[in-house]
């Protein structure tokens, strides 16, 4: 198999609660490759926030691994170069995860200023006055350039994702992992996330999005994964999903959504 | 009962009640300094994964919390740190620092537990997409509790732990059984030299409630004000 392109490659992944009664992940496996936008979509309770969660380790999945740079970073060990077992850092892959949420996850009692420049400060140790000019950048980039002295409250739903994706990209993540970065916005406030996130895939930016935006899965997506009951049940490119379904599932999905 | 006279007989007296309240005062103030670095000790103990760590602190509150205070603080002075042979200084010239540490010990030990508790749920208030945020972002768990988890949650329990001071304030009126002067013990004095009980209980109750009023009062005053600078 061609693995030069890969970022994350997910091997029959497992995850399980309430005793094993509920499968919010059955043998999921993906690869996700450099530049891809995937679009994972699905009914709610089918595991995709599992999924994009187990990316980045905020769920421990019970079984399978997440290979990222050639490391199981699932598990708690590795085998470096040297021949030698070593930790597994997760600090150090999930700093180049970025990660955005439904309710954005500000924090509250920080500026938007600080609420940027925290973890570039304390994890990479960039200097202040640099951090506060690169968040001063990517803010205006998104049309929230004279908002860096204001806290999360005083800004819309719209804004505070704005603000939580650039405060992702402050990291220079190799990847950017969003868990339906539109559901909890009002209507009006939806384009101008979608716009956001489309530059960045334009950008280049690998991306995997746990969306209900079909129309953003469509015309952004490079991929789209289809889950339920925690099985990855079709994937392909968007003409394959939305056009020529094949799955049952993904036909009532589709039926119902579109 | 009470009468002018009482009062009067233990008006020669009052420097005791002044010494006491200073005396009570200190001991709240170390009492909730030294009970607070406990309490935070004591809680992140009880959230941790290591499993021994969680055990002990659990146990221990729950100790703090089934036994009497009155038996935490002979058990301290009699028993923990009667080998300790502490210096004889006098703060301010006149508490004996070797009574009155026991009683800082004793009833910081006490309030950790209960602090805890406070400091603990507080915690466990936050939103848990605070901490998520903040590990996608690679910070430790540490620097999530420095920087995200611990400044939200200590506004958030400022009113409790509040509460709490003025409890100690009160409760610490027990220190006077292993001799440390503070307010109960000057009415003890008082009463020792005039026979004269009512009327110095009273002096006691004002002093005690002028101590504790005004701190809810000052406290409830900041509590509002960041409240508001919440909704900046
Ligand atoms: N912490 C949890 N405890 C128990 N069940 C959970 C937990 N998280 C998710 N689940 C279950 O796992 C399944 C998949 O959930 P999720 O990945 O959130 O689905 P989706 O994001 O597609 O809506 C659901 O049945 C959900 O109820
Ligand atoms: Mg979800």
């Amino acid at each position: 198999m061609e693995t030069s392109g890969n970022l994350i490659q997910v091997k029959h992944l497992k995850k399980h609660y309430n005793q094993g009664t509920i499968h919010a992940l059955d043998d999921v496996s993906v690869d996700v490759n450099k530049g891809d936008v995937i679009a994972v979509i699905g009914p709610s309770g089918s595991g995709k926030s599992t999924l994009l969660r187990s990316l980045n380790l905020l769920e421990k999945p019970d079984e399978g691994e997440i290979i990222f740079h050639g490391i199981d970073i699932s598990k708690k060990t590795f085998i470096n170069k040297a021949g030698k077992k070593e930790k597994v850092n997760i600090n150090l892959h999930r700093e180049k995860m970025g990660m955005v949420f439904q309710h954005f996850n500000l924090f509250p009692h920080k500026t938007i200023l600080d609420n940027m420049t925290l973890a570039p400060i304390q994890v990479k140790h960039m200097p202040k006055a640099q951090a506060e000019e690169k968040a001063r950048t990517l803010l205006s980039r998104v049309g929230l350039g004279d908002r860096a002295e204001a806290y999360p409250i005083q800004l819309s739903g719209g804004q505070k994702q704005r603000v939580a994706i650039v405060r992702a990209l402050m990291m220079e993540p190799e990847v950017m992992l969003f868990d339906e970065p539109t559901s909890a916005l009002d209507p009006e406030m939806v384009g101008e996330v979608l716009e956001v996130m489309k530059e960045l895939a334009q950008g280049g930016m690998t991306m995997v999005v746990v969306t209900h935006e079909m129309g953003f899965a469509k015309e952004v997506g490079s991929r789209v994964l289809f889950m339920a009951d925690g099985k990855l049940l079709e994937q392909g490119t968007p003409e394959d999903i939305f056009d020529h379904p094949q799955n049952p599932r993904l036909q009532d999905f589709l039926s119902k959504v579109l | 009962m009470l009468s002018v006279q009482g009062f009067q007989k233990i008006l020669p007296y009052m420097s005791l009640f002044w010494q006491g309240m200073l005396c009570t005062l200190s001991l709240s103030a170390f009492t909730v300094i030294f009970g607070f670095i406990l309490a935070l000790l004591l809680s992140l103990m009880r959230m941790s994964r290591v499993k021994l760590l969680k055990a002990i602190a659990t146990i221990y509150v729950e100790v703090i919390r089934a036994t009497p205070m009155m038996v935490q603080l002979f058990l301290v002075y009699y028993v923990v740190m009667a080998p300790v042979s502490l210096p004889t200084w006098k703060l301010f010239g006149f508490i004996r620092f070797e009574r009155f540490v026991p009683g800082v010990v004793a009833l910081s030990l006490n309030s950790g537990a209960y602090l805890s508790e406070i400091i603990r749920s507080g915690i466990q208030s936050i939103d848990i997409g605070q901490t998520e945020a903040a590990r996608s972002l690679g910070l430790t768990q540490g620097q999530n509790m420095r920087f995200i988890i611990l400044p939200q949650a200590i506004k958030n329990i400022l009113p409790a732990i509040a509460n709490e001071f003025v409890t100690i304030i009160k409760e610490s009126s027990i220190c006077w059984t292993v001799g440390v002067q503070e307010i109960m013990s000057a009415v003890n004095s008082v009463k020792a030299a005039t026979y004269t009980i009512a009327e110095a209980l009273i002096v006691a109750s004002c002093i005690y409630f002028c101590l504790t009023f005004p701190t809810s009062k000052i406290i409830q005053y900041f509590e509002r004000r960041m409240r508001r600078g919440d909704v900046r």
